[in-house]
């Protein structure tokens, strides 16, 4: 009887936790939904070692273009210059690796925080919609890319000496994912561990009340800027590595909504001041499981895959922006 | 009386929402030609309502409606009330700021200057021309909106409303009818010299018109009315004729707040004060001045005192309070902090690092309603609880965030299952005390409140005050601004008069009371 009570009084408190973790989490459920989906309908493609280290590829990519960007969308505003950072910043490690050698891949970051913070400080000071300058910045810097591959003479931006990083130490653990472990310990230390978090939901939920807090609201803008910029240059070095040490030369527009896509699917209001970090690498297992589920399926095209996603996300943002309102607080 | 002047009458209006909340009781009200009428009251007294009632948004439980004499059903629309001779003005959100003036003018009357769907533009010019022409409005046709000063832009509405009531008359071919505009609270947003021109053109258009005035603004509501109802919890506490007794400002004030005093409010339970005299000056305001808001301020606050800016709505006291917390700038003057002159032109955050906290007692405009408890204390409080074990970064404590919080709950009296409950699921006052309560453990110098106990009860009010008056004894300075004169007997030991901006008079605590037959 005793012994009983006291069971129960240990598992309850781990199944509440489980639950808040799930209810708070929405993008949970729809993880074990497609994983049990896809697992019963074409086991043998969808769980062999291969599909999985693949899986755990796209994510890795997924996450590493949407992780950065969620800090300012917390805010309410959007930072969609992740595509130029990653371009145009491959394009610098390119252009300066004949300089500095092996360290040239820590131009990456480098160039993600100068861009990010010339985003806020225009964002900011200048009031300039986030969406239109970010969106210019990325425009401008895919056309540099472009530009130097042109002026160049060669087909694609290669930096052969890193292939050492496109080996794994440890077996069934790609190492896109490996390098992309850093940018996500970072991102849930400064949404969890540091006020930069608290003061980001602060702003964008309530941005008159964080001001009345004695909140500096335009330096917290600024700084987010700066770190969604760091962050995606952080992360471009795993798909870097990931593509066989090139960047992306050519602007395609669905790497530009994946970002998105994963952000939005993990329950991260495109209006802000809630969700985070956590919810995005939810969000990218989800939107990468899809894809990947649905190329392995029989009878699905793979040249329409990009149209069913398009329309899954419109359903997700609908969702996400009605019927979940009240779920969705965290 | 004169029943060649009456107009409208509304008798015996009542009206429950919801069968519990008594909104109006029995009230009778008379409109006449030719006035201006003012009906006064604090929030939530039933003024609002009163309106709505007449302009048909809510239909009345019980009473009747008499036009010149005769019985008439209750407008069940606004279209019905324009049709009746009745519009009205509301207080905000009436301004649509990227409309041009006569697009603004005729937004919703459209139709009738509609031919084979196109619109008759050189018509409503025209008509808007001459209704601005015979209303005396002067101001370019062809500008937007928002280019306009804010009294233009209500009278702009005001003519809006009554081209509204023409026009609709005109359809249903009745005699020419004396319009009654109710204008809601319409001075708010106005600075002191917008509100004056605004009276101007009232009283122009008295001549054809009649005004229902919204207000609480006591001041104008005295100078320019001529007959004054007072509403209070749903009742009509007062009927004032100024043109044939004089009412002093202290009298309507007393009638809108209630007779009821504070000893009886706090079963006599005397607060104690803190010997201010001899302290420290922590705060010294120098001829701060705000063009259109208030002129040449100068007080001294010093260490573990409360000073209280009291005065009527539209006084410049809230202003002033914004100013020192740096949400208004000032034009011109001296701040000094702890023998520092700080910059007149600061920010919150800059101000809180000078030691300058703020709290409102209005729910939802600091406190974060969908986060917990916790969070909402932390938001002040980061350097209570935050770690520094590589000396380069601050990591939260978790641990140090929950026992913070748990000790203002517990201090407070916070009615909740944990600190990790929302905001949003606690009461009024629960939600005020945690609004107050991060100020606890951050401990600023001073503390500038606004309306610390709105809309909260007796009980989580006192819980409040004892809060405050024990930060107080702990040497914090604090500025009271309120609407409640026995807000300020409770917490302040000075009190600073204002009217128009400037500072009357200085009143120590007792004065203060005697004064207000407190």
């Amino acid at each position: 009887m005793s012994g009983n009570l006291r069971r129960g009084a240990v598992t309850l408190p781990i199944l509440t936790s489980a639950w808040r973790l799930i209810r708070g989490n929405p993008a949970i459920w729809a993880i074990l939904g497609l994983l049990i989906i896809f697992s019963s309908i074409v086991p043998e493609r969808f769980l062999s070692s291969g599909n999985l280290i693949a899986i755990l590829k796209n994510f890795a990519v997924t996450s590493m273009l949407a992780v950065g960007p969620t800090f300012v969308i917390l805010l309410g505003s959007i930072d969609v210059s992740y595509m130029g950072i990653w371009m145009f910043g491959g394009a610098l490690v390119w252009l300066l690796y004949p300089y500095l050698g092996l360290a040239s891949i820590f131009i990456y970051p480098i160039f993600g925080l100068l861009i990010g913070l010339f985003n806020g400080v225009l964002h900011v000071k200048a009031k300039i919609p986030s969406f239109i300058l970010t969106l210019a910045m990325t425009a401008v810097l895919a056309f540099l890319t472009t530009y130097v591959r042109n002026i160049s003479g060669v087909l694609t931006l290669t930096v052969p000496a890193y292939n050492f990083l496109r080996e794994s130490p440890i077996p069934y653990l790609p190492s896109p994912f490996l390098l992309a472990l850093p940018t996500i310990a970072i991102s849930i230390f400064l949404m969890f561990f540091t006020k930069l978090g608290t003061y980001l939901c602060a702003i964008g939920s309530n941005e008159e009340g964080a001001k009345l807090a004695g909140i500096n609201v335009e330096k917290y803008k600024v700084l987010a800027f700066m770190f969604s910029g760091f962050l995606v240059g952080l992360g471009s070095i795993a798909i870097f590595v990931h593509l066989g040490n090139q960047t992306r030369v050519d602007f395609d527009p669905s790497e530009l909504v994946r970002g998105l896509a994963a952000i939005v699917l993990g329950g991260t209001p495109l209006a802000g001041g809630m969700g985070g970090p956590h919810r995005t690498l939810l969000g990218a297992l989800v939107y990468v499981l899809i894809f990947n589920g649905l190329f392995l399926l029989p009878g699905v095209d793979p040249n329409h895959l990009k149209l069913y996603i398009g329309a899954l996300l419109l359903g997700a943002v609908v969702i996400a922006s009605k019927a979940l309102k009240g779920a969705l607080i965290a | 009386m004169d029943i060649q002047k009456q107009l409208l009458e509304a008798k015996n209006i009542s009206k429950t929402f919801d069968n519990v909340v008594r909104a109006l009781d029995a009230v009778t009200i008379e409109v006449r030609k030719n006035e201006i009428l003012s009906v006064v009251g604090e929030n939530g007294a039933g003024k609002s309502t009163l309106m709505k009632i007449l302009v048909g948004v809510y239909p009345p439980d019980s009473g009747e409606l008499y036009h010149i004499g005769q019985r008439i059903p209750f407008p069940r629309n606004p279209i019905e009330a324009l049709r009746r001779g009745i519009s009205i003005v509301y207080q905000e959100r009436g301004v649509i700021p990227h409309l041009k003036v006569y697009q603004f003018l005729f937004l919703g009357l459209e139709e009738k200057f509609t031919r084979l769907g196109r619109l008759q533009l050189e018509k409503i010019i025209g008509i808007a021309k001459s209704v601005f022409d015979e209303l005396g409005v002067r101001c370019d046709l062809g500008s937007y909106m928002y280019e306009l000063p804010l009294s233009t832009q209500k009278m702009v509405e005001i003519a809006k409303a009554i081209l509204s009531i023409r026009l609709a008359i005109g359809d249903s071919g009745a005699p020419d009818i004396t319009p009654i505009i109710i204008l809601d609270e319409p001075t708010a947003p106005l600075s002191i010299e917008e509100r004056d021109e605004l009276f101007q053109y009232l009283l122009n258009l008295k001549k054809n018109n009649s005004f229902i005035f919204v207000s609480h603004i006591i001041p104008e509501v005295m100078k320019f009315s001529d007959r004054i109802y007072v509403l209070r919890d749903g009742k009509l506490v007062a009927h004032h004729d100024l043109s044939v007794e004089k009412v002093s400002e202290e009298q309507l004030f007393r009638e809108i707040v209630g007779r009821v005093s504070y000893y009886e409010l706090y079963g006599g339970h005397e607060y104690g004060r803190a010997e201010a005299e001899g302290r420290p000056i922590i705060l010294s305001v120098r001829n701060l001045t705000k063009k259109g808001y208030y002129q040449d301020i100068t007080f001294d606050l010093r260490e573990g005192e409360c000073i209280g800016l009291f005065g009527p709505a539209g006084c410049g006291k809230s202003e002033i309070a914004k100013t020192l917390y740096g949400e208004l700038l000032a034009d011109s003057g001296k701040l000094i902090v702890d023998n520092k002159e700080i910059s007149i032109k600061g920010e919150p955050h800059s101000r809180l690092r000078r030691g300058i906290g703020y709290f409102s007692g209005e729910t939802g405009k600091e406190l974060f309603l969908y986060w917990p408890i916790k969070k909402n204390v932390s938001i002040v409080n980061f350097e209570k609880i935050v770690r520094s074990p590589l000396k380069i970064v601050s990591v939260i404590s978790f641990k140090a965030e929950k026992i913070l919080a748990e000790k203002i709950v517990k201090k407070l009296r916070i009615k909740a299952p944990s600190v990790d409950t929302e905001c949003y699921s606690l009461s009024g006052g629960s939600k005020q005390k945690v609004s107050v309560g991060k100020w606890l453990e951050r401990s600023p110098k001073i503390l500038i409140l606004e309306d610390p106990t709105i809309g909260i009860d007796v009980g989580a009010r006192e819980d409040i005050y004892e809060v405050l008056l024990e930060m107080k004894k702990n040497g914090i300075s604090m500025i009271l601004v309120s609407d409640d004169p026995k807000e300020y007997a409770i917490l302040c030991d000075k009190i600073v008069l204002m009217r128009d901006g400037k500072i009357q008079k200085m009143y120590t605590n007792e004065e203060f009371k005697k004064v207000m037959e407190l």
